[in-house]
């Protein structure tokens, strides 16, 4: 397999009023073709930024984002307009991502239009309707407007409107977190499909632990703008080390009567970002923390073969050798 | 893309075909709008006097009996009859044709005037929302300078220096409505500039130009419409208002509030003067008030029922 | 619906029968809850699981007796609590009865706050409302309420934002429990919090429905948060309750196949699944409702029998009802 995105500290700062908001700070991975890779953490923790600076739909304050062995962290805006074809994001508002002024054909033709990818109005036609039947919505809606249609049919516009130009990477942000769940499982289903037959590679954003799991491959865990924990997918459900990664599993309510388990209850609720201290940024909320924490930032170091934890006590707390 | 069949989509793909008859597709926007409007009652019937005022303006010589001008001093002051259903004025002249080609001065007026606001009011507002910073500063303090002074007063002020006559009255109406319009689309724009539909936009390739026509003015054109509804009403009062104060449109031409000021003096002898001009200019205004009112309910996506 | 074999001889606190609730609109009537009936015990967790529009909220409101009207109307049906009919109660009465015996959580805490109102005030506010006390005694009870939700007694005087959302929706819940109702219906109180706040929240619900004895009503779409916080579970679709038992009754025996295809819709963290079973299909509109079983168009299990005319309602072991004709085992 080859890689297809690699990320290389990639940071991404806003300035506030009160100073500096570091939305992403020191952010690397790397994702190879045809994989998907799940970014978790709870709002406010710089995933939805994370996603839309690997796009340039905001512009990275510092580090690098290799798409295809080619840097495209500073390349000029001619040329990455060549590259959004190849990538594409899905929204998490299937309401307010979509123009509610236009119907559904003009918002799945609008990319290739932009493109001009079709020389004939029919060949344009044409692959409006071959678009519409990929994600499963049926023709006689080409003509209705969003608000006409429910959740569902509308997170598939947004899917078909992101497959329109063929593009190779989606970063998927949090696109069922809106859904009632049994329309969920329709479109988490419609996305794995769409994977497998076109080869897609996504990043997955999202909050919903047991939906990553369902459909990642790896996983990131975010806090406060810092990967904290990064593993694959079922080696972070089995063991887990970085305890926030713990209280966020822990606190994921079961559905079984069964497992009333007990809980991690983190005190304290998440800050924002601005103007961090060097020191670990959870380590407020931490149960174990001890004045290493306070002092110095741990970083992303790999523990076991391929699972990463920035803590400094990752080797005592889960009784590891180092 | 070689086209998927999935059994899952394959199963969708029927499911959809199967509610395929339930309901036809739908149609344009403005046909929706239309048809939503017409269960609001009061909106219909401002909607109807509206289009009664309009058929006026645009057909004068087939609807009014008489001409505008047609004076017969044997007539003067003749109470409302059968002949002359709203009477006739000092100079003998029928009230009811005049009314009528009063219309087309006064809806000239108001739709001259709201046109030039809102397109020159529409531009600031589009401009100093998108760009933001400094030049939205600057322009909304200059609108905030002109909103300062009072409408009525401005109108005054302008058709006193540049003399009175319909064109300047256009203007002297419109410059006064700029910054309202230059507000309201500035706040629209600000609202929807931020949308994830404007970002889809842009994860798509879409240029500036291309947003601002076809996702952006779209999504503001409804506050605009319902405004300057009701602009239309307020610019025919002021037309009114100044020609009552003589500041407006010269004789012999009709115009509503002109024949308020003409029939004042004779109030007391011959009320029919007054008083049906003064019905007209009322239900003119009532009716595109109501029919602002009824866009505005119509237009808002979020009371679809 | 059969309550002859009903194990619990004690009067509910509430019982709702046969509630209808329709919106009249200008063109179509909404028909938003479709006679459901259930009850719920003193210091009983009921827990109400559904999709959005399924009439979970409407059920809540009218309860609350606070749907719009018009066009909202409660077309038949009774609402009893403690044997008293609050269909019947005129609008000053219910106002006595909201927020001193019933109270209600909304699901948004940075709406149901006024802005302009520090959150001492806005808890005193119910407690004065209710209770007909001294200026000090109010504030002192107001400080309790605030420390029992676990925030310090000294931000008495400070704004809703100057308070994250988790703590608004500590206040949100202290005002409701202010006056020790003897129902609280919560509609999806944790929905808008993250899944750590969330666990916060429903851990300090738990404990303080443990030490005020109130009744809950939860409304959720989180099954999660059912299998957690209740003791009894009603699933709701179209307007009706399709199943009902207890939580182990429900998730362990689901009997109505569209229970079941909740659960199979569900990612689970124990099993790797390849690919999830959703339920195909749409919620039927609200306005145009067929006149047999709601959700025949989704069904697997659908037959021609279905189509005859409304499902009854059957008990497949005491206390767990399905709404279904499979449920008889036919």
């Amino acid at each position: 397999m080859s890689t297809l995105l690699e990320v290389r500290e990639l940071r991404k700062y806003f300035k506030t009023p009160h100073g500096w908001l570091h939305a992403v700070d020191n952010v690397s991975f790397q994702l190879e073709q045809g994989k998907t890779l799940g970014i978790v953490g709870e709002s406010g923790c710089g995933k939805s930024t994370l996603g839309r600076t690997i796009l340039h739909l905001v512009e990275p304050t510092g580090g690098k984002i290799i798409f295809e062995g080619e840097d495209i962290s500073q390349i000029s805006k001619r040329r990455f307009k060549e590259l959004r074809k190849e990538m594409q994001i899905i929204f998490q508002d299937p309401f307010s991502s979509l123009n509610p002024r236009m119907t559904v054909e003009d918002i799945i033709r609008e990319p290739l239009e932009i493109y001009r990818i079709h020389k004939t109005e029919d060949a344009l036609r044409g692959r409006v309707k071959e678009l519409m039947d990929t994600v499963g919505l049926a023709q006689r809606l080409a003509r209705s407007y969003p608000h006409e249609l429910d959740g569902g049919r509308r997170q598939r516009i947004g899917i078909a409107r992101a497959l329109a130009l063929n593009p190779k990477f989606i970063v998927c942000d949090e696109p069922v977190s809106a859904l009632d769940v049994s329309i969920q499982a329709q479109i988490l289903n419609l996305m794995q499909d769409l994977q497998e037959q076109l080869k897609l590679t996504y990043i997955f954003i999202t909050h919903d632990l047991s939906v990553v799991h369902h459909i990642a491959d790896n996983i990131c865990v975010m806090y406060l703008g810092q990967l904290v924990e990064r593993a694959g997918a079922r080696e972070l459900f089995v063991q887990n080390l970085h305890p926030y990664t713990k209280a966020l599993l822990s606190a994921i309510p079961v559905a079984s009567p069964h497992q009333k388990s007990e809980r991690m209850i983190l005190k304290g609720e998440i800050t924002s970002p601005i103007n961090p201290k060097k020191a670990c940024r959870f380590a407020q909320r931490c149960p174990h923390a001890k004045e290493a924490c306070f002092a110095r930032e741990p970083e992303l170091r790999e523990v076991l073969p391929n699972h990463f934890v920035a803590c400094h006590y990752a080797h005592e707390l889960n009784n590891l050798s180092e | 893309m070689a086209k998927i069949t999935t059994p899952a989509m394959e199963r969708l793909r029927q499911a959809e075909k199967k509610r395929g008859a339930e309901k036809p597709g739908r149609s344009s926007a403005a046909r929706e709008v239309l048809h939503r409007m017409t269960y609001n009652k009061l909106a219909m019937a401002g909607l109807a006097i509206f289009l009664l005022l309009v058929l006026c303006a645009l057909f004068p010589q087939v609807i009014a009996p008489e001409g505008y001008d047609d004076q017969n001093y044997a007539r003067a002051f003749t109470a409302p009859c059968l002949q002359f259903p709203l009477g006739t004025d000092s100079f003998g002249r029928d009230i009811l044709s005049r009314v009528i080609w009063g219309a087309r001065t006064s809806l000239c007026i108001g739709v001259l005037s709201v046109s030039f606001s809102v397109l020159v009011g529409g531009l600031i507002g589009a401009v100093a929302a998108y760009y933001g910073g400094k030049l939205d500063n600057v322009l909304m303090r200059l609108m905030d300078v002109l909103m300062a002074v009072p409408g009525f007063l401005l109108c005054i002020a302008i058709t006193a220096a540049f003399g009175s006559g319909f064109i300047v009255i256009v203007w002297a109406i419109a410059v006064g409505s700029v910054p309202s319009y230059a507000r309201i689309v500035r706040a629209a724009v600000l609202t929807i500039k931020d949308s994830e539909f404007v970002e889809a936009a842009r994860s798509i390739g879409a240029s500036d130009v291309r947003i601002t026509m076809k996702h952006l003015l779209p999504n503001c054109l409804s506050p605009i419409i319902v405004q300057a509804t009701m602009g239309v009403a307020g610019a025919i009062l002021s037309a009114a208002g100044l020609s009552f104060m003589g500041l407006g449109v010269q004789p012999p031409t009709p115009e509503w509030g002109y024949m308020l000021n003409a029939g004042k003096q004779y109030i007391r002898d011959a009320w029919w003067i007054v008083t049906f001009p003064g019905i007209t200019i009322m239900a003119a205004i009532f009716s595109l008030n109501l029919l602002g009112d009824g866009l505005r309910d119509a237009l808002d996506p979020k009371l679809k029922k | 619906m059969d309550k002859t074999t009903d194990m619990v001889p004690a009067a509910p606190l509430l019982r709702v029968s046969d509630l209808r609730i329709h919106f009249e609109m200008e063109r179509e009537v909404v028909e938003a809850v479709n006679g459901m009936s259930f009850e719920l015990l003193k210091g009983e967790t009921l827990g109400f699981v559904g999709e959005t529009g399924a009439g979970k909220t409407t059920t809540a409101l009218g309860i609350m007796r606070l749907v719009q009207t018009p066009p909202g109307r409660v077309v038949a049906g009774s609402i009893a609590l403690n044997g008293e009919e609050l269909l019947e109660k005129s609008e000053a009465e219910m106002r006595k009865i909201r927020g001193n015996k019933i109270s209600m959580i909304f699901q948004d805490p940075m709406t149901s706050l006024n802005p302009v109102l520090t959150v001492g005030e806005q808890i005193q506010e119910v407690i004065r409302l209710h209770n007909d006390i001294s200026d000090a005694e109010a504030v002192k009870r107001t400080v309790d309420m605030l420390e029992m939700v676990g925030i310090p007694g000294e931000r008495y005087n400070e704004y809703p934002h100057q308070f994250s959302g988790g703590m608004k929706q500590r206040v949100v819940i202290a005002i409701a429990l202010a006056c020790s109702p003897e129902l609280l219906i919560a509609d999806e109180p944790t929905t808008a919090l993250d899944v750590t706040i969330q666990a916060q929240v429903l851990d300090m619900m738990r404990e303080l429905k443990e030490k005020i004895g109130t009744s809950v009503l939860m409304i959720t779409h989180d099954l999660g948060v059912i299998a957690e916080t209740c003791d009894k579970v009603a699933i709701v679709y179209a307007g009706q309750i399709v199943e009902s038992g207890t939580v182990w009754q429900i998730f362990d025996n689901p009997q109505h196949p569209y229970t079941r295809g909740l659960f199979d819709s569900l990612p689970s963290l124990d099993k790797e699944v390849r690919r999830l079973k959703p339920i195909e299909g749409l919620v039927p509109n609200p306005a145009d409702l067929p006149p047999y079983c709601s959700f025949y168009e989704r069904c697997g299990r659908r037959a021609e029998a279905c189509r005859a005319g409304e499902p009854e309602t059957v008990e497949v072991e005491p206390g767990h009802r399905v709404m279904c004709r499979c449920a008889r085992g036919e």
